[in-house]
Order: structure tokens, then C-alpha cells, then sequence
């Protein structure tokens, strides 16, 4: 299945604009975790994770075929 | 920090007096908010008389203390008729603090027009000089001659209000000098900058050569305090060195909030923004670093500051052209008025900088004449006109710059986002219902401020919570007494990343306090004297008339689906009680 990646701050890579969507292939169910090791981004580096504009807390989420997944690191603005 | 001043405009007469006992270990919001509780009649008019503005820098404000120069400005608020307390981060409450000061309370009123004035304050005493020469300028033509006829910005640092503010207008800010002296950094929300005009109060600047530091009554404790605060600050990734907050500003939220479904569009008409990847802090950093030629970070807006979240934005030539594009403002210009072009939207925060406006203010009122017709969202160019006009004081600005229920109210609009006449910042409530409660109950009228929800909402920070799920009555209540007690601190609220993940961080801000003072504050302080400062905002508000039926948010949000999670402001009015019952 595909899913749609985007990738903010200073997950984007250099000359990458952020928030440019990407499709990404995936297992049938595959998770959070997948995703961010397919874009091999460091796990660690990820801090705030949304799938179809719900928070996610869970890097085992199953993802669904076409979902829209944002990953930024830790931010913060008020 | 012992001496109150008090000034008087009906006579233009300034004395020194003790600090009251009863205010021994208050200063910040706590003392701004007591002050105003207890000298100011809750049911006068605010650009009357009776009114007044009352400044305060915090606890630690002047020391050593990291990312302290907060100054607290209170009164009662032209925009809400509530109490208000507005802060900004400059050197001005530093100098303050430094010469011994703990307050300055504005009061009175010329009895017939005397035209403007402003206020020299030094370690000599205090005098009164003409400002109406002062009058009718953009603060950046004004401000640093002013700072350089009393010896330049290594000396003085300015208080001002703009035109909007000479205009007596609800959306008027009150301006303070940044580390380089730009005229950018504002106490902006609720109309302050109009109670000082009503005053005839154009200016102040202090001076503090030859000032002592400020007395700390158990430094070991003191330094203990800083040390934690620093080492968490310095740690956390939020707000260290080229951390988030530096490399990206407050506006790389954009992105965050726009993924999330909560980035108000076009006057809370979306939760999403087309334009969103092109006004983000990722954009403003890229656009800088084309126009530049290299990375640039951001800058402390007040001395002692070891976060430096403000950004500035280039022109194509790299020269500057404004500073700071805060998420609040590039929001208020940008998605919420449906514009996607940073260049426009530097324009309309560099004009509000200029007559003394609030961004917030401003674009949420913008998008409500949007709304009733008097220009097209997204129209960049008519927006900038229509910001001019407000400084031109035409019929059209002097409604825009009395903010956004008045322009709805002028327009006929019913779709106006406010909560007690302010009209709300950067989060959807119906995506992000702590946010919303705080909204609600804020002594303040709608504002983030009061109480950041959004660090565990959304942010995951200080714990992992849905921003969806409307049970967040505990939630609002304990930020908005955190805040409170912050907000009586000096510092910066930002300092909340770091210290609501790392507890120590939090203890050393308590010793830090505690040194400053000579108290035994524990952590089981925090809370006790926020809840201090927002029952003194509370009752004040209810002897103004405010009652539960001004604890709400507007009707519209709660039939009106909000794309993309079609959800409507589902939480019940008995929880909105509870909060502060």
C-alpha cells in the first residue's frame, strides 16, 4: 500500500521543501514505525507524529492505504 | 525592588511611595492584577479617568536569571472591559527593576486635552517633557531618535504607543524596544496602548545608569534556581541553541496545527490552509537563507535571553524587513485572512508595528470585514490599504481598529471569533478543546496565553493528550494557575517547554523566586499563588458585570462544522463552569 509522507523542520532533508507530500510504499498494515524507517529518518528524531490530522502516540499504529502522515520533531511556538 | 511609583496625569505630578506590605512578595501580573483590583473601580469607564495602566516587572526581572525581561502591563482593557494583563520582553522592565522599582501606576486624566506627554524616568527621579512633537508618527521614525536624545539604546530603553493608541482604539498595544532598539515588541492584546493615550501618555523611557543590582536575599539559593533553569533551557529540544524555537520560530507551528485540522482559515471557516507550507517558520527560513545568502537564527528579543525565538524576514534585496513574524502573526496576516504570500504579510506586521497594533487583533478583525464585505480574503494589497487607513483614523479604521466585534458588529457579521470582545489567536477550539475552555474562561477574553493547552494537546509536551476529546476541565484550570504564577515571575512563558518536561528546570525557577525574595516558596507554591492571581482577576471581572454567560464561545462554533474533522464545540457550559467553580 501507499501512504502519503510529509516532513517538517529538520526531518525535511537538505534542499527538500518542507511539507512536500511523498508517496511512500508499505506493507499492508504497516505502521508508524515502518513509515519513518522507510523514509530513513531516525526514530529518535521524531517527536510528534499526525495521521489524518489525529495525533498519533503510538509508533505501532497500523496505517491505512492513502493516509496523509505528518512527522516533525520536537517544536514550539505560542 | 522596593519602590512604587505613582504618576499622576491630571497634574502631571510623580511621587515615590513604599511598596504596601500586603504586596511584599508579589510583583509581575500578580502585582499588575492586585493593583488593578484593588485601585481600580471595577465599573469604570477605561479610557476614563478612573482607569489605570500599571506596569511590573517580575520577581527576577533585572538578575541573572535566564530569559527574565519580561515587563507585566495591567489595567482595566479598553477591548474586553475586564481586567487585563498584557507582557512583552524587552530591556525597558530590566531598567526598571534596576532602579528600584516594582511598579509604576499610571493614573488620572488632563481635565481639558493637554495634548501628549511623556515620562523620563532615572536613577535622579522622574520629569515630565511635551510629547505632542512625538505625535502622528510611525513608532520607527519616533523611537530611536527618542532613545538617542537620552543617550542611545546601550542606555535607555522605550516604552510608546503608536497612533492607534493616541486614537484611543481597542486594538491599541503598548511598544517597547527590542535588544537592538527596533520599536517591535508589544504588551499587544486587549486595547492597553488606548488607556495610556486616553491619558495623554505618549512615551517612557528609563534610564538606568548608576543603578545597583537588584538586591537578592539568599543568593546561594538564587544562583541554585538559575542553574537548574539554564541547564533544562539549554537541554530541552525546543529551546536550545538552534533548537526549534531558534532555528524556526514561533511559526513553525503553522505546519503543526495545519496537519492537525486547527490552523483557524479565512476566519475560522477551515481547520487547514491551503497556503500553509509557504507562510510556515520552514518557509521564513528558507526565504531568508535565498535572500541572505546563509542560514539565519534567531535573535533574543530582550537582553538575557538564551531561548532567541524572533525571527526577522528579509526583503528580496536582504535588507530587513521586519521583525518579528511571530505564529501569531503569520497566522492572523496569513491563513486567517487567506493569505499566502510572506512578503504581504511581513508588510501588514511591519505597519501594526509601526502604529502600534495588535497582529492578532488586526487580522482577526481583517478577516471579519472579509467576511462582511469589505475587501476579498486573500487580496494582500487591500489588506495593507485597509491597515493604512487605520492609521489615517477614516471612519472604515477608526471601526478596524476597535477590532473585531465592533467591525462585525458595523458589517453585520455574526460569524466574529471572540470571547468577551477579544477576538481568539491561533487555535481552533473545535479542534482543540482545552484551548477552547481556556478561551472561555480566561480573565483575559480569548487567549492562549492564559493557559498553553496546547503543549500536551498537541505538542506532546507535558504529557500526550487528544486534542479532540472535550475533558479538559482540570487541564484549564491548572495551566491557567501555572501561567499565572510564571507570568509573576518575569520570565518568558516559553520557558514552560523546557520546565514542564524537566522538573528540575521548574524547582529552579521556584528557588530563583524564592532567592530573589528571602521566601520559603516550595513547588507547592506554583499553584497556590496562581490561583491567587486569577481569584483577584476574577472578582474583578465579576464586579465589571461579567457573568457566566460571557464564559462562552460564540454561538456560530457550535452548529457550524469545522473541516477537516467536522466537528462543532461539543463542550458542555456545566464543565465550562467547573473550571474555576
Amino acid at each position: 500500500m501507499k501512504v502519503e509522507a510529509r516532513t517538517y523542520a529538520s526531518l525535511s532533508a537538505p534542499g527538500e521543501q518542507a511539507g512536500e507530500p511523498r508517496e511512500v510504499e508499505l506493507r499492508e498494515a504497516g505502521t508508524v514505525a515502518d513509515l519513518i524507517s522507510a523514509l530513513g529518518i531516525e526514530a529518535a528524531d521524531v517527536h510528534l507524529v499526525i495521521v489524518d490530522g489525529r495525533i498519533s502516540h503510538r509508533r505501532d499504529e497500523p496505517l491505512r492505504g492513502g493516509a496523509r502522515v505528518a512527522l516533525f520533531p520536537a517544536v514550539g511556538g505560542g | 525592588m522596593d519602590r512604587l511609583l505613582r504618576v499622576n496625569m491630571t497634574d502631571r505630578t510623580a511621587k515615590f511611595e513604599p511598596i504596601p506590605s500586603a504586596y511584599a512578595s508579589r510583583a509581575g501580573r500578580w502585582l499588575t492584577s492586585s493593583l488593578v483590583h484593588d485601585e481600580v473601580p471595577a465599573t469604570c469607564h477605561p479610557l476614563g479617568p478612573r482607569n489605570k495602566v500599571v506596569f511590573s516587572p517580575g520577581f527576577v526581572t533585572g538578575t541573572a536569571a535566564p530569559t527574565s525581561s519580561r515587563i507585566s502591563v495591567g489595567g482595566k482593557s479598553p477591548l474586553t472591559g475586564g481586567i487585563k494583563e498584557a507582557n512583552a520582553g524587552t530591556g525597558w522592565g530590566r531598567r526598571l527593576a534596576r532602579l528600584g522599582i516594582r511598579a509604576v501606576v499610571v493614573e488620572g486624566q488632563p481635565e481639558r486635552d493637554g495634548g501628549f506627554w511623556m515620562l523620563k524616568i532615572d536613577a535622579k527621579g522622574v520629569s515630565f517633557e511635551p510629547a505632542d512633537a512625538l505625535t502622528g508618527k510611525k513608532l520607527s521614525e519616533m523611537v530611536p531618535g527618542l532613545a538617542a536624545r537620552y543617550g542611545g539604546r546601550d542606555k535607555v530603553d522605550v516604552c510608546a504607543i503608536g497612533v492607534a493608541g493616541e486614537h484611543k482604539m481597542g486594538a491599541a498595544g503598548v511598544c517597547f524596544t527590542d535588544r537592538e532598539g527596533r520599536a517591535t515588541r508589544y504588551a499587544g492584546r486587549g486595547g492597553l496602548g488606548a488607556a495610556l493615550g486616553s491619558k495623554g501618555l505618549k512615551a517612557i523611557v528609563v534610564d538606568d545608569s548608576g543603578a545597583a543590582e537588584v538586591p537578592i536575599a539568599d543568593k546561594a539559593k538564587f544562583d541554585q534556581g538559575r542553574k537548574k533553569l539554564a541547564a533544562a533551557l539549554g537541554e530541552h529540544a525546543i529551546t536550545k541553541p538552534k533548537g526549534a524555537l531558534n532555528a524556526y520560530g514561533t511559526a513553525v507551528l503553522v505546519n503543526i496545527l495545519n496537519e492537525a485540522g486547527g490552523l483557524p482559515t479565512r476566519n475560522f471557516r477551515s481547520g487547514r490552509f491551503e497556503g500553509a507550507t509557504k507562510i510556515a517558520g520552514e518557509a521564513i527560513f528558507a526565504g531568508n537563507k535565498e535572500r541572505v545568502g546563509k542560514d539565519v537564527y534567531n535573535h533574543p528579543c530582550s537582553p538575557g535571553c538564551i531561548i532567541g525565538c524572533s525571527n526577522t524576514w528579509h526583503k528580496r534585496d536582504g535588507s530587513e524587513h521586519t521583525s518579528c513574524i511571530e505564529y501569531e502573526s503569520d497566522w492572523a496576516f496569513g491563513a486567517n485572512c487567506g493569505i499566502d504570500d510572506l512578503d504581504q504579510i511581513a508588510e501588514l506586521n511591519l505597519l501594526c508595528n509601526e502604529y502600534g497594533l495588535d497582529t492578532i487583533e488586526i487580522g482577526g478583525t481583517l478577516a471579519v470585514a472579509a467576511e462582511g464585505g469589505v475587501w476579498k480574503f486573500g487580496d494582500g494589497k487591500r489588506a495593507i490599504e485597509l491597515v493604512r487607513e487605520i492609521a489615517d483614523a477614516t471612519p472604515l479604521g477608526r471601526i478596524l481598529g476597535n477590532g473585531a466585534l465592533v467591525t462585525g458588529r458595523a458589517f453585520g457579521v455574526t460569524r466574529v471569533p471572540h470571547v468577551k470582545g477579544q477576538n481568539m489567536p491561533a487555535y481552533e477550539p473545535r479542534a482543540i478543546k482545552g484551548i477552547g475552555m481556556t478561551y472561555a474562561v480566561s480573565t483575559m477574553g480569548a487567549d492562549h496565553t492564559s493557559g498553553y493547552t496546547i503543549a500536551p494537546e498537541i505538542l506532546g509536551v507535558s504529557g500526550k493528550l487528544d486534542p479532540l476529546n472535550p475533558q479538559k476541565t482540570d487541564l484549564a484550570r491548572n495551566f491557567q494557575y501555572a501561567t499565572a504564577f510564571i507570568d509573576s515571575t518575569g520570565h518568558c512563558l516559553f520557558i514552560a517547554f523546557a520546565i514542564l518536561d524537566i522538573a528540575s528546570g521548574f524547582e529552579g525557577v521556584v528557588e530563583e523566586c524564592a532567592g530573589v525574595l528571602g521566601t520559603d516558596w516550595t513547588m507547592n507554591d506554583v499553584a497556590r499563588i496562581g490561583k491567587a492571581v486569577l481569584d483577584l482577576e476574577l472578582d474583578f471581572n465579576r464586579q465589571a458585570g461579567f457573568t457566566a454567560a460571557d464564559d462562552r464561545l460564540p454561538e456560530f462554533m457550535l452548529h457550524e462544522k469545522l473541516p477537516p474533522h467536522d466537528g462543532v464545540w461539543d463542550v458542555p457550559d456545566e464543565e465550562i463552569d467547573r473550571v474555576f467553580d
